[in-house]
């Protein structure tokens, strides 16, 4: 029996070694390390997060990134069922399925960040309402519990529990709602939390309209995200596309965008700040990858007619928002905080593999719940399984091979561009920052006014009395006081220079002038009396 | 009294016997050659072009960090010191990315991280109407410790009395809203590594500004798309009256569907479970 498993194990990995399984193992195996090292050594093992950076990769990519592109998920369920534009019912499912798993997994990603994840749960008993994070954490926790219940008749039905069924559809207007008011809420709070920071983040991102920003492109790149997934799902699943529905997404991406690029100059214009995307610097070179390649360039290709209609258009128009919304959201969070950290965060390789694990987990969860629930709509189920195979094959997108390539290009210049102007950024950053530590010479310190010569008491024995000299003993620029002070001789007790009495054994063989002038740091105190004991 | 502590940079040595003091005082790790803060390290003297800087907490008066940590686990005392209850963390870091002076530090090799930065010797002497270990222990008068207002005075005093000695600016009178710590210089501050901030309004207002209009979002966002519900589920009863499929007295029984439309008709199941037709 166990026999018959291990070798049905063993086949079926044989057989489906393809080099995209073995990238996939690569990455989940890396992942399960860091995942390893993480828990086990502190976040210092596994990132490079440091003091001067302590948001890197997970908040930017898997937190901001992750909450950004679930958006979909209640825009779709307002359209459907607010707005009762029901023709776009077949896509509500799939877009809630991938928002619950996008929270899900913002969740799994928060639990590797938090220093303290068994504490996720303080901010429901702990209040700080004054807080930006306090707010994000009630409204995801909400929401999250709002998108199980709007997912849950997908299982509900799969096991034909009706009673419960009937609750939730019951409810289901009432949620939706409660679902975008705190989409709403959250999205854009997720740029509320960066207000604090308006020395720590760049000009050409930081404004007071951050939470505004961050909700518009949420609902842009949440849409294009419904888009993507569906050409996914017609790749991975051969189901039809609905290319009406997914048309109609597109011309409302191209109004988003062109609201939010609008605004964005606009703003910008206004606090002064469009001197800056004409100056040479990595920041300005990352601004007009975001703005120019990830939102003019999809609204343009999403604005054509004869773009919207192609399935490539579509497709790269909202492969574009997506990568566009992706950078802004890194540019936040990692490179607009670059410059004023003082340090350049490049994340670890254990930091991607986490990322990367956590996208794979995704990826697999929603290949599952296609696979066992009615995600999709039933009539096509059943063609589907009418058919027998997937049609993988006749259901590629009909893809115009130049256009593809010309776009994968400019994907590939931007990325160029920006790593290496970030290189630059590096070099250039700690250039002048030295050289005006060093230009700076104070005008002329005060000169250290050293302490008067000080007389040991002289005891009856002694060859003769000693006195302490500060000249003879520190060179007033750079007193060094400490090394006798604090330890061998207090000052924070005034006139009680010394704990005890002053001793032939404390000064001449325990820690006083024996301390140093032990024969290796200064000369032996018992070498030569007169050196000390001058002649009365 | 509002407890502060003035650091004038002209008179520090850089002896480092506040970093020492601050150390045993915390039950810290003695290290001698600390260059800047950690979290082992609260205090630290930084010597930027010859000028030596202590830096540490700068406990101000409407501190950033405290309004953003989500759990309250930090702090502003009613004398002032802004401190850390280590057993609310849960380790989101938000105070680091929020603090302008970028001062707390993070255990980053600890399976149980701690947030660490200065907190003025709050719970051992200053809430016994004691100074700071770092004040007692300065030999050069750098460090004063007193009530605020006093100190203010005291520095405007120094400024007046040697006006080619310093910069006419006190470093935390408006920084940030006001620190508790205030500094005094020779040379421009930007020189010395401590941060140009906002002056004027503290940075908690940034986000409070925002926070404190969500609920009227929230209600009106709400109300809006109840509204918008109402009026389409009400249009497409009418389309269905004028469609002939109902009567007028049929569609004012009906409420709006308050339903999911069943995925297997397409139709919308009314309140009581029966399909329109």
């Amino acid at each position: 029996m166990k026999n018959r498993a291990l070798q049905y194990g063993l086949q079926t990995l044989r057989g489906r070694l393809t080099p995209w399984k073995m990238l996939f193992l690569a990455i989940l195996s890396t992942g399960l390390y860091a995942t390893f090292l993480r828990f086990t050594q502190g976040l210092g093992a596994a990132t490079n997060l440091s003091d001067a950076f302590p948001w890197g990769l997970w908040i930017g990519f898997d937190v901001l990134v992750g909450v950004g592109l679930a958006a979909g998920g209640f825009v779709v369920a307002a359209t459907v069922h607010v707005f009762r534009m029901e023709k776009y019912e077949p896509i509500a499912r799939p877009a809630v399925l991938t928002a619950f798993l996008g929270y899900v997994l913002v969740i799994v990603a928060l639990l590797f960040d938090l220093g303290r994840p068994w504490r996720i749960w303080h901010p429901m008993v702990m209040w700080n309402t004054h807080s930006v994070m306090f707010e994000v954490a009630w409204c995801v926790t909400l929401y999250t519990m709002v998108l199980a219940l709007e997912f849950s008749p997908l299982v509900l039905e799969r096991f034909h529990l009706h009673r419960p069924l009937r609750i939730v559809r019951r409810m289901f207007v009432p949620l939706v709602i409660a679902g975008v008011l705190l989409s709403t809420l959250h999205q854009s709070s997720l740029g509320t939390l960066y207000l604090i920071a308006p020395d720590k983040l760049h000009g050409l991102w930081y404004t007071p309209l951050l939470p505004v920003f961050f909700f518009i492109s949420a609902v842009g790149a949440g849409l294009a995200m419904t888009i993507f997934e569906s050409f996914m799902s017609q790749r991975a699943f051969g189901k039809r596309l609905e290319a009406d529905l997914l048309q109609g997404l597109g011309k409302v991406i191209v109004v988003v965008l062109a609201v939010y690029a609008t605004w964005r100059l606009l703003d910008l214009g206004s606090r002064g700040g469009l001197g800056l995307i004409f100056t040479l610097a990595p920041e300005s070179v990352l601004f007009w990858g975001e703005i120019g390649l990830g939102v003019l360039l999809p609204m343009g290709l999403l604005a054509l007619p004869a773009a919207r209609r192609s399935e490539s258009g579509l497709f790269f128009g909202a492969l574009l928002t997506v990568m566009g919304f992706i950078v802004n959201r890194l540019n936040v969070a990692i490179t607009g905080m670059a410059a004023s950290s003082g340090v350049l965060y490049v994340p670890s390789v254990l930091e991607f593999a986490v990322t990367l694990s956590i996208v794979a987990l995704g990826f697999t969860l929603f290949a599952l719940a296609v696979k066992h629930l009615p995600v999709f709509p039933r009539e096509e189920l059943a063609a589907l399984r009418r058919a027998g195979q997937p049609a993988l094959a006749g259901g590629r997108p009909a893809v115009n091979r130049p256009v593809l390539l010309g776009l994968w290009g400019l994907l590939v210049l931007g990325l160029v561009a920006v790593g290496s102007s970030l290189g630059e950024g590096d070099a250039q950053g700690s250039g002048p920052r030295e050289a005006r530590a060093a230009a700076s010479v104070p005008s002329a310190p005060v000169a250290l006014r050293l302490p008067a010569p000080y007389a040991f008491p002289t005891g009856e024995e002694s060859p003769g009395p000693v006195t302490f000299s500060h000249a003879d003993h520190v060179d007033a620029a750079a007193p060094r006081c400490a090394s006798c002070h604090v330890d061998r001789f207090r000052l924070d007790a005034p006139g009680a220079l010394l704990e005890g009495a002053w001793t032939f054994e404390r000064i001449h063989m325990g820690e006083l002038c024996a301390g140093c002038h032990d024969g290796e740091q200064a000369f032996d105190v018992l070498e030569d009396c007169s050196l000390c004991h001058l002649e009365p | 009294m509002k407890p502060a502590m003035l650091v004038d940079t002209t008179r520090c040595r850089g002896c480092e016997a506040c970093v020492l003091a601050c150390q045993e005082a915390n039950g810290l790790p003695r290290d001698d050659g600390a260059e800047r803060l950690s979290a082992t390290t609260w205090t630290v003297v930084e010597e930027h072009g010859g000028v030596h800087v202590k830096r540490q907490c700068m406990h101000c008066l409407d501190p950033a960090c405290v309004s953003v940590c989500p759990v309250g686990a930090l702090q502003k005392t009613p004398e002032g010191p802004v401190v850390y209850e280590e057993s609310r963390c849960m380790g989101c870091r938000y105070c680091m990315v929020a603090c302008p002076f970028s001062v707390p530090r993070y255990e980053w090799d600890s399976t149980a991280p701690r947030v660490q930065k200065c907190i003025l010797c709050y719970h051992e002497r200053v809430s016994a109407g004691e100074q700071p270990a770092c004040a007692e222990v300065c030999p050069t008068g750098a460090l004063t410790f007193g009530d605020r207002d006093e100190l203010i005075d005291e520095a405007a005093r120094r400024i007046e009395a040697e006006p080619e000695r310093y910069v006419d600016h006190l470093y935390g009178l408006e920084e940030a809203g006001g620190t508790s710590v205030l500094y005094l210089s020779s040379v421009p501050f930007e020189e010395l590594g401590l941060p140009t901030v906002h002056k004027g309004d503290p940075y908690p207002r940034l986000t409070w500004d925002v926070l404190s209009k969500l609920p009227n979002v929230v209600g009106v966002a709400g109300v809006l798309l109840l509204g918008v519900w109402w009026v389409t589920g009400r249009r497409d009863v009418l389309a269905r009256v004028r469609g002939g499929e109902l009567t007028m007295e049929e569609a004012m029984k009906l409420r709006p569907p308050l339903a999911e439309p069943d995925p297997a008709s397409g139709r919308a199941a009314n309140d009581d479970g029966s399909v329109l037709r």
